[in-house]
């Protein structure tokens, strides 16, 4: 504990919002999910419910809009007064976007959220005293608050579906904050093997729970540094640049789908979304 | 007119105000059983709370904050009350204050400990708040310096001590006259002990003189920053309805406002239950009302300011929060606030009802009412209908169990603030005295030096 | 994956973990010192168990009949989570959320745990000895016709296993049975392709044209229909696929669509036949059948505009090949066999046989091959039943105290049954009906061979093989109880085999050479096909019918409806509840309906501008009564949804099988009338007719969406291109 570390390290602490000077090496985890493939099936919610040990709360608590689910799959219409919804709906999976300037690291007051130099948001559960700030402050509103003590509660895990809890993801009691970690726990695994092998994870071996579980495979995950990965490719082809909060494709009609949502907040989200296609000859 | 009558005799002034520290009548301990009553529900209520979490508050997402971050923001509001009495008017030499600052210095740090209690109760994890606090840990962990919940932390701290140690720096004279008048008994001891041998000398006088003035500039700038910094809570955000630069002055001017109708309710019920009419004079009451009705024209200002800086901006999410504001579910609260905060007290533009004590009693009443819907229109709205719409308007109602800690509330600072008015003088001996014209440089028989001639 | 050379069920015995321990730490509440949580010793764990290292084993699926093939991971001796197998040819490594859901089939705290027998109202536990010699004692003296045996889809060694057991008795009364089944589809297909399921390629078609075939949610094998739509979506010569869906209540394939329509219930057909004669190029026969069916007299009927039926028409001529699915057309209606019949005609039409409607295989084990469940055999159980013609009833994997429609009165033809034994997971509905209980293993605890009904490139056989040791200590999987029950009949036969594992090895062992094993040894051949999971065999490949005729093909005239019950009740089925068996598995009840966002209860889904016209909002509680019932569901104002139609989920409406399911919402099939398919005797799930009534109550309708409902207001939250503005070319 000392003042010397508090000024030596407060810029690593609190910016790793990309700069020249200091760019994400050798990891930046990013993701792309393409809307056009997804069907809104639900299945990466599921999937993150299993690994990630969230809690089912039950119809009341759902009423009361205190659910948990970290990945929600959001359904739009079209907005245009037609008397059946002809061009189908759209669906939306959301979850958090781990930006890089992410409105919800600055404002937690004992520094429970931070940004990790993988270009991870990181919620720390045991440091989190509960204020909420962070979750006041996110756009996206996807952060999610332990209202009641799950493990506790009867019905959320009684015995026997205690056995399914993943050891590797801590089970949070009340009070605490929680949001989508990209699998931290998965990338964690993943990269102490490439370490112990003298090598960086390569793209394909490490999916998060949502990416692995989706029936069309509409979620891309990985290494947004790594010239090789699936998900540089896309942004790169997309022409979406993190450190924007507008892209320069967006200037006149490109043709091209990649987006980001909220994108002029500044918060430069790591998620990006591949804009639905609909056929026009039908 | 003066503000008093000015040949009130020194004695009598100090007969009149110890006697309020007399025996309480029955009335009294009726009040006090009442206030520990709605404060043992509010402490049930947080008990129930603790124990089953913050769910329980009826709080979800996107709505994660509620009545406690609106009633602190309303209790850190009604402390500005003293500071702006007795620090601010002192600066300016307004004599008028000097009859009521005390009480009103009393409120300020009574408001002070209630919003304390209030950021604890508000998180999710109240056994570990001192995370927040820069405590020697072995992991080498700081709290996080950019949030401006923590500056609330810091500041509000930093203001609570130092009005409690105005407070009671200007109560020393005070309790040196009540040490002297005392019988023996559990009173006598405590005023002893805390008027710290004062005597009354020139050098001690001096002294309290240059240490008053210096907690009273010292005072002034934290108190501004204080609200400032709750402000910032919401400034700094970029959440819609939130992210306005004017909001420092417009809580600032908030507060204030909150601060003297609290002042002049109060004013009315002690002048009434302490028969302080000598003291709390209508021209003092009027002079009150006037300050008033000026804070209420410049908070009335900034809000159109906000809300006219939102009209012509090309916020789009931020004009939704407003429309909302006005049309939406909260719509009964926001209209409330304008009526309360801006139409209400056109009444004090009146002479008539100046010194009109029944309508002033309401009137105070609805401003802080207004003051009160004001904060909760701030917090609850911008959740509700944030930048993103699929999780707008999501079961934003408080429950029984914010109900109850916010009532409990006020009975918690009615019980401290009771408890005070009968083991503190509430008037301002000293400084009443320096009001009134001494016509008399004798001593009457029945006085010695002893006894009080100071 | 693991190695030949030991002896699995030794692994499979460490269990060095029980109560809520190791995962509760963290920053919860707990602590070894109020003994909420505990510290394990791994001082002499087994050879090949590191702690804190997963295994991972392969097995199958067993939420639906698609049969994926799955891969669990298994850590300190249970399993955790459940992937897909990435060598799965109908998954390859996906898994729906309903396959996800299996854990929790799994360690439901409400499974039967001990055989019960009924005495009076309640269950007495009894040994399984007695349960056994109570059968036994029972089925003395029952002739063959006098008993019956109730399944869902069965296949692989336990179908197998059954038809032994049944031939022992000279039973013929297998009654396979599935609430929700293409059946008509399967029986129109036969006819109209020669095969009952033939491969659909969406993958290679540029157009889909599904007529309420929901392949993206619940209809045969949604995991694989889904990948095969990512890459329909990617393109086929660079040109991305469209998707038409025509149903009258929108699926969650209706809201992937390009093109949506609204169609008037059970006119499907008619669109089929208005479509083939917009494209002009039908001759002979089929001309004639669709020559009275002009654009004109086309949307009068069904609704769709006659621009649309030329725009669709067009597309599929411009893109080939395409393909054409019929779904709730076939299923829902008394002409469903029509519908279908007519539908499938299109794919004759637009010359997509053998394209993207292709030969399967079929598995040259055909004793194994699937039973494939339909509603009508539950229409001659429950006319056995009703007669009082049968002794003995068994039920196993089917609940039609549940699932069947109120109008059969199922429940009060069963009560006739002289004995009734269930084989179940959970107290169903139909348990609880039964006079003897037997506690299954879960599906992640037994043994099985599985053969899934639609092949998705080769013929394969699925191993099932248990993820963990048995939870609790009385189940028995179903195998093993067939082969008791077979002891007790023909002993001699049987006696060799200790138990289901013994015999699935032995029968496996025995075709080790058509299985693909002919070169290795026993032991070796057995542990790889554990460890593969998935035995891919060659089969006789079916035959298309190269064309077909449409003489007889007759639609009815829309009917113009019924006064007194105006309107359709479509029950949808939806991806995680589907039938009601999954309604006990909490991450399916609080996973939002992917179209309303509700959970945890039912609704009926009114279109806007009918429920204006009855004054109807959101939440309002709605009495739909039809001839059989009623049944009261919230009201939800849903714009995909005929306006002549209202529509309740199944799944939900349980009152028994455990702390999830029961109370939890209504169900649809209580009310649903008995009407069939003319041709085939299937339920026509579309059929009932209804009316409905405010009841003056309102509720607060628990779903994820705000009150902003699916409008984005105006930002850029959901965006689409349309195919005239974007350019796919470079896209990775």
């Amino acid at each position: 504990m000392s003042v010397n570390n508090l000024l030596e390290n407060w810029a690593q602490f609190r910016h790793f919002h990309p700069v020249d000077d200091k760019p994400h090496d050798p990891y930046k985890w990013a993701m792309s999910i393409d809307l056009d493939a997804c069907t809104g099936c639900n299945a990466c919610s599921v999937a993150c419910y299993a690994e990630n040990n969230l809690p089912v709360v039950g119809k009341e608590k759902y009423q009361h809009g205190q659910s948990m689910h970290w990945m929600r799959i959001e359904r739009y219409w079209d907005e245009d007064g037609r008397e059946f919804p002809d061009q189908g709906a759209q669906f939306l999976p959301m979850m958090c976007q781990q930006c890089e300037a992410a409105p919800c690291e600055t404002v937690c007051p004992v520094a429970a959220t931070n940004h990790t130099a993988d270009g991870l948001n990181s919620q720390i559960y045991n440091r989190c005293i509960g204020s909420r700030y962070c979750s006041a402050n996110c756009p996206f509103k996807v952060r999610y608050f332990n209202w009641y003590d799950y493990p506790t509660t009867d019905n959320v895990w009684p015995a026997e579906m205690t056995q399914q809890l993943n050891p590797d993801v801590t089970v949070r009691g009340k009070g605490v904050m929680e949001k989508c970690t990209f699998c931290v726990q998965r990338l964690s695994a993943a990269k102490v093997t490439a370490k112990n092998e003298g090598r960086i994870v390569k793209d394909g071996e490490v999916q998060t729970a949502c990416q692995q579980s989706c029936p069309t495979g509409a979620i891309s995950f990985g290494n947004l540094v790594d010239p090789e990965s699936r998900v540089h490719k896309q942004w790169q082809t997309q022409q979406v640049e993190l450190d924007k909060d507008k892209q320069d494709k967006d200037e006149e009609d490109s043709g091209l789908r990649g987006y980001r949502i909220l994108e002029e907040l500044r918060a430069y989200p790591s998620v990006m979304y591949l804009e639905r296609v609909r056929e026009s000859a039908v | 007119m003066k503000d008093i009558r000015e040949d009130i005799a020194w004695v009598k002034i100090n007969q009149d105000v110890l006697k309020s520290l007399e025996n309480p009548r029955k009335l009294y301990w009726i009040i006090i059983f009442c206030a520990l009553a709605v404060f043992s529900v509010g402490v049930g209520c947080e008990v129930y709370q603790y124990r089953n979490g913050m769910g329980v508050a009826n709080l979800n997402n996107p709505n994660v904050w509620g009545l406690y971050i609106a009633t602190f923001i309303f209790w850190i509001g009604m402390s500005h009350s003293g500071t702006l009495l007795s620090a601010i008017l002192h600066l300016m030499h307004a004599d008028w204050r000097k009859p009521i600052y005390r009480f009103a210095e009393a409120m300020t740090t009574f408001s002070l400990m209630t919003a304390g209690l209030f950021v604890m109760v508000h998180i999710g994890r109240l056994w570990q708040f001192y995370y927040s606090l820069p405590y020697p840990n072995e992991r080498g962990v700081w709290p996080n310096f950019q949030s401006p919940l923590l500056w609330d932390a810091m500041a509000i701290f930093t203001y609570l001590s130092s009005s409690v140690l105005f407070l009671f720096v200007g109560m020393i004279p005070d309790l040196a006259i009540c040490r002297d008048n005392m019988k023996e008994g559990w009173r006598k001891k405590l005023y002893t002990l805390l008027s710290l041998g004062w005597e009354g000398t020139d050098r001690q006088w001096r002294n309290f003189r240059v240490t008053y003035l210096t907690i009273a500039c010292f005072l002034i700038p934290l108190a501004v920053s204080v609200h400032s910094i709750v402000a910032s809570d919401f400034g700094m955000s970029q959440q819609p309805g939130w992210h306005v630069t004017s909001f420092p002055p417009y809580f600032v001017a908030g507060a204030l406002y909150s601060g003297c109708a609290a002042i002049i309710t109060l004013f009315i019920i002690l002048r009434y239950v302490f028969k302080f009419e000598e003291y709390m004079t209508l021209p003092i009451l009027k002079k009150t009302v006037r300050l008033t009705f000026a804070i209420a024209m410049v908070w009335t200002y900034l809000n159109a300011v906000e809300f006219a800086s939102v009209w012509y901006s090309h916020d789009g999410a931020s004009k939704d929060v407003l429309i909302q504001k006005m049309t939406g579910p909260f719509a009964f609260a926001w209209w409330g606030m304008v009526f309360c905060g801006s139409v209400v007290p056109l009444v004090l533009a009146f002479k008539r009802f100046q010194t009109n004590i029944p309508v002033l009693l309401v009137v105070s009443l609805l401003l802080n009412l207004g003051m009160w819907l004001e904060r909760w229109m701030i917090v609850a709205p911008t959740f509700s209908h944030g930048y993103y719409p699929w999780t707008w308007d999501h079961d934003q109602w408080p429950s029984m169990i914010q109900w109850g800690i916010v009532f409990g509330s006020f009975g918690w600072f009615t019980l401290l603030f009771m408890v005070f008015c009968k083991v503190f003088p509430s008037v301002s001996m000293y400084e009443v005295k320096e009001m009134v014209y001494h016509r008399s440089l004798h001593l009457k028989k029945s006085e010695t030096a002893e006894q009080g001639a100071h | 994956m693991i190695d030949s050379g030991f002896d699995r069920r030794d692994f499979l015995k460490v269990l060095g973990w029980s109560g809520a321990a190791v995962a509760l730490s963290g920053c919860g509440n707990t602590s070894i010192e109020d003994g909420r949580e505990t510290v394990v010793s791994y001082s002499e764990p087994a050879d090949y168990v590191i702690p804190g290292i997963g295994v991972y084993y392969n097995s199958t699926c067993a939420q639906c009949d698609a049969g994926c093939n799955i891969n669990g991971r298994v850590r300190e001796g249970r399993v955790l989570k459940l992937e897909g197998n990435p060598d799965s040819t109908i998954n390859r490594g996906k898994i729906c959320g309903l396959g996800q859901a299996g854990v929790q089939h799994h360690y439901n705290p409400d499974r039967l745990r001990e055989p019960l027998l009924r005495k009076g109202d309640q269950g007495e536990t009894i040994s399984w000895e007695k349960a056994y010699g109570l059968i036994a004692e029972k089925l003395k003296g029952v002739d063959g016709e006098e008993m019956a045996f109730l399944t869902g889809g069965m296949s692989g060694h336990l179908k197998v296993l059954l038809g032994n057991y049944l031939a022992s008795f000279g039973c013929k009364n297998h009654f396979v049975y599935e609430a929700v089944s293409p059946a008509v589809v399967r029986a129109a297909n036969k006819k109209s392709y020669g095969m009952a399921m033939p491969r659909f390629s969406i993958n290679k078609a540029k157009v889909v044209l599904s007529f309420g075939a929901d392949f993206l949610g619940s209809w045969i094998s949604p995991v694989h229909f889904s990948q095969q739509y990512a890459q329909f979506r990617k393109g086929v010569d660079g040109q991305r696929g469209v998707l038409i869906q025509v149903e009258s209540k929108m699926t969650l394939t209706g809201a992937n669509a390009d093109r949506w329509l609204a169609i008037r219930p059970g006119t499907e057909g008619v669109l089929a036949l208005g479509i083939i004669n917009a494209l002009g190029t039908a001759t002979g026969e089929i001309a004639a059948a669709v020559k009275d069916y002009d654009r004109a007299r086309v949307s009068a009927e069904t609704g769709i505009a006659p621009g649309q039926i030329d725009k669709v028409a067009a597309l599929l001529k411009l893109r080939s090949p395409s393909l054409v699915l019929a779904g709730s057309a076939a299923e829902g209606y008394a002409h469903g066999s029509q519908n279908a019949a007519a539908i499938n005609l299109l794919n004759h039409v637009l010359g997509n046989m053998g394209k993207t409607v292709e030969v399967s295989e079929t598995i040259p084990f055909p004793q194994m091959a699937p039973s494939l469940g339909n509603t009508a055999a539950l229409k001659s159980l429950n006319d056995g039943l009703s007669a009082g013609k049968y002794k003995v009833l068994f039920s196993y994997a089917a609940n039609p105290v549940f699932t069947a429609p109120g109008a059969l009165k199922f429940k009060e033809g069963m009560a006739k049954a002289g004995f009734k034994v269930a084989f179940a997971h959970y107290l169903d509905e139909t348990a609880m009906q039964a006079d003897l209980v037997l506690p299954l293993d879960s599906a992640l605890e037994d043994w099985g061979t599985q053969v899934p009904e639609y092949l998705a490139t080769c013929a394969q056989i699925n191993v099932q093989q248990p993820l963990m040791e048995k939870l609790h200590a009385n189940t028995r999987g179903m195998g093993d109880i067939l082969l008791a029950l077979l002891k007790q009949r023909r002993a001699d036969e049987y006696k060799g085999y200790e138990d289901y594992y013994a015999y699935l090895r032995d029968a496996l062992l025995k075709n080790k050479s058509a299985l693909g094993g002919g070169k290795i040894d026993d032991d070796t051949f057995w542990n790889e096909t554990l460890t593969k999971g998935i035995i891919k065999l060659e089969g006789p490949v079916g035959s298309l019918a190269t064309k077909v005729g449409a003489a007889g093909l007759k639609l009815p005239v829309s009917d113009d409806g019924d006064d007194q019950y105006p309107l359709h009740l479509i029950p949808s089925v939806t991806a995680s509840l589907r039938d009601g068996r999954h309604a006990n598995q909490p991450w399916l009840q609080e996973s939002p309906d992917p179209l309303t966002t509700i959970v945890w209860d039912s609704w009926v889904e009114i279109h806007p501008k009918k429920a204006a016209e009855l004054h109807i909002v959101e939440g309002d509680i709605i009495e739909i009564a039809s001839r059989t019932g009623t049944i009261k569901a919230q009201a939800y104002l849903f714009p995909g949804i005929h306006p002549d139609a209202v529509s309740v989920p199944l799944g939900r409406g349980h009152d028994a099988m455990g702390r999830y399911a029961k109370g939890f919402g209504v169900n649809p099939f209580q009310i649903m009338d008995a009407v069939f398919d003319k041709e085939t005797g299937e339920l026509a799930m579309h059929e009932t007719r209804v009316k409905i009534t405010k009841t003056g109550q309102r509720v607060i309708v628990v779903k994820d969406e705000g009150a902003a409902g699916g409008k984005q207001m105006g930002k850029k939250i959901a965006v689409r291109l349309s195919t005239d503005d974007v350019d796919l070319s470079e896209e990775v």
